[in-house]
């Protein structure tokens, strides 16, 4: 590590002085500069058949951290690769900062956006050991400087700089891919579902060391995942795709307590859709009266988070199955007019399965989706 | 369950060709370029066919083509019929059941690749000579041997013997990665042993059978020295023949041998390409433990029929050899008559021989690598077009492109100074065995995850550079081994070599060739054991220890 402080020797050597001239060292290559906020508009991508991606349009603030949720095959991928440019975009506009990267008339390469990525398996040279791997986006000049040390540093894998990537554990492997993409200091960060490669255990753990990277570093981040957990997780906001449109954009809570519709209400979290005549000021529904957001004068559904509702003593229905998680537990139970309603309780079984219950709204207040 | 194996690769597919980028123009005019050149020997073949001065289908339907056309086609069958059943029966034992020392003979099987047919026959012939081993040791028993091998017999024996190799390395292949499951079920299910063979074995390898023999049916086509030696004459031989005094017959026999290849090759793909759809998915079963099937009292006859081919096809022609170089060697130090070789005319040829097989096998990686892009990365179809012309120049056998291009030089008025030069054997050299390199290629490109050039793209790498340092370090030991087929081949090719080789440029084939037909049989047999051990190694290096049922 010494041979990291190549700018250090003339100033002394007392321990102190060594230990906050390296801190300082490291202020300096922190690319909290270098991050650029990212444009995206109406943007459509189609390959020989049907449009991939139709009208997208996302806007990323410098600094921000945002995920693309979405099923398989709804173009999240494709977007983020059309963003790096390994994609060529049929109509809109890709800006980062103030350089404009694609508007159908100039487009700027891969090689030279500036911008870093992540790919599901860390896509490392297999034949460049971890160092070099870190220095292969260096300008040829800073390939030899303490900057491979010092972003090998960051992901906490200073030791590693000789190893070759297939001697490394699958994080680890994430960790210098981060690095490699970093090292370069981009303008925003793209991550490609960079912890589904994980197992469960590990991913947490990565996962958490990685968020708090990219916090401190302050880089502009857009991450793909199919992982609603790991989008609210890890995401300032949350991007919806569907089908190849944005189908929301907002907070993880914003996501989750004021869907747009009933497919996001049920792609980011369980829902309970209960159809109501009309959701104006206070619904009386089979689990009692609920409160309505948004109302809407007309045929609607109202979403009732499982957490919402309380399971009791009463006569309402039956419970049908009870999955136990450990922290929590859910409870189904049909009602007697034959709909189904999931239940989230407490770490304590209050009830079996085949017990009547009466279940009750407890919640704030639902949203009405219009049907 | 079938719903799941034929989605699975369809959607691999479809997310493949989302990442699939518009070739670059460069490479779509050096393909251009290569599958330009690939088509101009089997071209002139056919243009000057059709402007030759005879009817060509005169030609054709006469008494002197139909002969050797049937007796070609009498030879090819036999041959890949036969190496159909040792290839097979071989891949069996020494792959599913617990035959003696089968891991040596998994090794041991497939070596007799190492001879090139003529040298081969010549060891056959030699060795019921009089001088040869055979033939002496026969008369120490009283017996004057007068069986000599020639005509159909011998070169079915002889071919048979050294292209078994073929059909063996793709049918133990196809048998080692065919899990025991299948093989279990069906005994659960209620068949016997045999009727699991028949029911459950044979329809997953019977596509490795039919593209092996097929190899076979082209190599016995295009073979040019065994039959010549066997006296044989097949159409390379009249071809060969012909070619400077009757060249109207000479090209449209050629034409006729190389629309006879073509249609073998079409058929090879065709299956070998069916066999693999019908494999798809089966490299996904986690169990890849295969049964060994006990032989009980049939283990000895196995053993012995092992041991008797390997004994013919490797062994045999190897004593012959050596016997005459040693008979040479005494001989000349009895006083006898010298040898007419030095260590200028070994040293000599050999160098030859390696340095115009590496520069072949450079030439062709070079220039199929834009092809394998343009097939393996770009999906284009271009590619496969192109790829389709550099596989038909393995189609053509190695005589006909060279006489091709030796009368294309002859008459194509700018290119004259090409008349027998150097180049225009590396380029016939290339036209046949490009192909070999192109399958490799392929796999090397597509060894290298398209993700692997994307991320050196994000990191600011140019193509040059990603191609310097990601594509071809990743790449280096796919195309190693593709190479080293053509120098494999091209330093066991006779016919090219005789007619296109430059006056005075003497290698191992045709200085092997030479001396035979002079009757110096020692020598002979010396220039063929120092081409053999340079043909073992890389057989060795390239083809036995690489290949999947050693596993």
């Amino acid at each position: 590590m010494p041979t990291t402080d190549t700018h250090t020797p003339i100033l002394g050597s007392s321990a102190a002085t060594h230990i906050l001239l390296g801190m300082l060292n490291r202020r300096i290559h922190v690319p909290r500069a270098a991050a650029e906020g990212l444009e995206v508009s109406d943007l459509s991508v189609a390959y020989d058949g049907p449009p991939v991606l139709t009208h997208v349009s996302l806007e990323v603030t410098a600094g921000e951290i945002v995920a693309l949720l979405g099923p398989s095959g709804c173009g999240k991928t494709t977007l983020l690769r059309t963003i790096a440019g390994l994609e060529r975009q049929q109509a809109g506009t890709v800006r980062l900062g103030h350089r404009i990267l694609d508007d159908g008339t100039r487009f700027v390469p891969p090689e030279r956006r500036r911008i870093g990525m992540v790919f599901q398996d860390g896509a490392l040279f297999p034949h460049l050991d971890v160092g070099q791997n870190v220095a292969y986006g260096l300008p040829r000049a800073e390939r030899r400087s303490s900057r491979v040390a010092d972003t090998l540093e960051l992901v906490g894998l200073a030791d590693m700089v000789d190893r070759m990537p297939g001697s490394l554990s699958g994080g680890q492997q994430q960790r210098v891919a981060l690095a490699r993409a970093l090292a370069p200091r981009p303008g925003v960060l793209l991550l490609d579902e960079p912890f589904s490669s994980l197992d469960t255990s590990l991913r947490v753990q990565v996962r958490n060391e990685i968020h708090h990277l990219l916090l401190e570093l302050g880089v502009t981040t857009v991450f793909v995942t199919h992982d609603q957990e790991e989008a609210f997780v890890l995401g300032d906001r949350v991007a919806v795709l569907n089908d190849g449109r944005l189908a929301q954009v907002g907070t993880p809570d914003e996501l989750y307590r004021r869907p747009v519709d009933r497919w996001v209400a049920a792609f980011v979290g369980d829902a309970n859709l209960i159809s109501v005549d009309t959701a104006i000021g206070i619904c009386r529904t089979v689990v009692g009266d609920v409160p309505v957001v948004g109302d809407v004068d007309g045929p609607a559904e109202l979403l009732l988070r499982p957490e919402d509702i309380r399971v009791e003593d009463g006569d309402d229905g039956v419970v049908e199955l009870v999955e136990y998680y450990g922290h929590d537990a859910m409870v189904q139970v049909r009602l007697d007019d034959d709909t189904t309603i999931r239940v989230r309780t407490g770490a304590v079984l209050t009830h079996q399965r085949g017990d009547r219950v009466g279940v009750t709204y407890v919640g704030p207040g639902a949203v009405a989706l219009g049907v | 369950m079938t719903a799941n194996a034929t989605d699975a690769p369809r959607t691999a597919v479809v997310g493949h060709r989302a990442g699939v980028r518009r070739p670059p123009r460069t490479l779509v005019a050096a393909a251009v370029v290569t599958a330009a050149l690939f088509a101009l020997p089997g071209g002139y073949v056919v243009w000057r066919v059709m402007g030759g001065s005879g009817s060509p289908l005169a030609l054709l339907a006469s008494r002197r083509t139909i002969e050797p056309l049937w007796r070609t086609i009498q030879l090819a069958v036999l041959v890949s019929t036969s190496t159909a059943v040792l290839g097979t029966g071989l891949a069996w034992l020494t792959t599913r059941t617990d035959l003696p020392l089968r891991r040596l003979w998994r090794i041991v099987v497939p070596l007799p690749l190492v001879y090139p047919s003529f040298v081969g026959a010549a060891a056959f012939i030699s060795g019921l000579a009089p001088g040869g081993i055979v033939h002496d040791l026969v008369g120490y028993l009283g017996v004057d041997l007068t069986t000599r091998l020639h005509g159909l017999t011998g070169s079915w024996l002889v071919l048979t013997l050294f292209t078994y190799p073929y059909v063996y390395l793709p049918v133990a292949a196809r048998l080692t990665a065919l899990p025991g499951a299948f093989e279990e079920n069906a005994r659960l299910l209620g068949d016997g042993p045999r009727r699991v063979f028949a029911r459950v074995v044979l329809p997953q390898i019977w596509s490795s059978i039919a593209a092996g023999s097929l190899l076979v049916f082209l190599y016995t086509v295009s073979d040019f020295g065994a039959v010549h030696l066997m006296r044989f004459e097949t159409l390379t031989q009249t071809i060969f023949r012909t070619r400077l005094f009757d060249r109207d017959r000479s090209f449209t026999l050629a034409l006729l041998l190389l629309v006879l290849a073509l249609l073998v090759v079409a058929a090879e793909r065709t299956v070998s390409r069916s066999g693999r759809r019908r494999g798809a998915g089966l490299t996904t079963l986690g169990d890849r433990r295969s049964l060994t099937v006990p032989l009980g009292r049939w283990a000895a006859p196995a053993l012995a029929a092992t041991t008797s081919v390997v004994g013919l096809a490797l062994v045999a022609p190897a004593v012959s050899l050596a016997d005459w170089g040693l008979f040479g060697f005494l001989r000349a130090r009895h006083g006898g008559m010298p040898l007419r070789l030095d260590w200028h005319d070994v040293l000599g040829p050999t160098w030859n021989t390696v340095w115009i097989s590496v520069l072949t096998a450079l030439v062709a990686t070079v220039v199929v690598l834009p092809v394998a892009y343009l097939v393996a990365r770009h999906r284009s179809r271009l590619g496969e077009a192109v790829n389709a012309v550099v596989v038909a120049g393995f189609a053509i056998p190695g005589l006909v492109v060279a006489l091709s291009m030796i009368f294309w030089t002859m008459h194509a008025s700018p290119f004259e100074f090409l008349i027998g030069s150097m180049p225009v054997l590396v380029f016939a050299y290339v036209v046949h065995f490009g192909a070999q390199a192109m399958r490799t290629a392929q796999v090397a490109v597509g060894t290298v995850p398209r993700r692997m050039d994307d991320a050196a793209r994000l990191l600011g790498a140019g193509r040059l550079r990603r191609l310097a340092t990601v594509d071809l370090p990743l790449m280096a030991p796919g195309l190693a081994a593709g190479a080293g087929l053509v120098m494999l081949s091209t330093m066991k090719e006779l016919p090219a070599t005789l007619l296109a080789s430059p006056i005075g440029f003497r290698t191992l084939a045709t200085q092997i060739w030479n001396t035979y037909e002079a009757l110096f049989l020692p020598e002979t047999a010396i220039l063929a054991m120092v081409l053999l051990c340079i043909s073992a190694v890389l057989t060795w290096l390239l083809v036995v220890r690489r290949s999947e049922h050693l596993r």
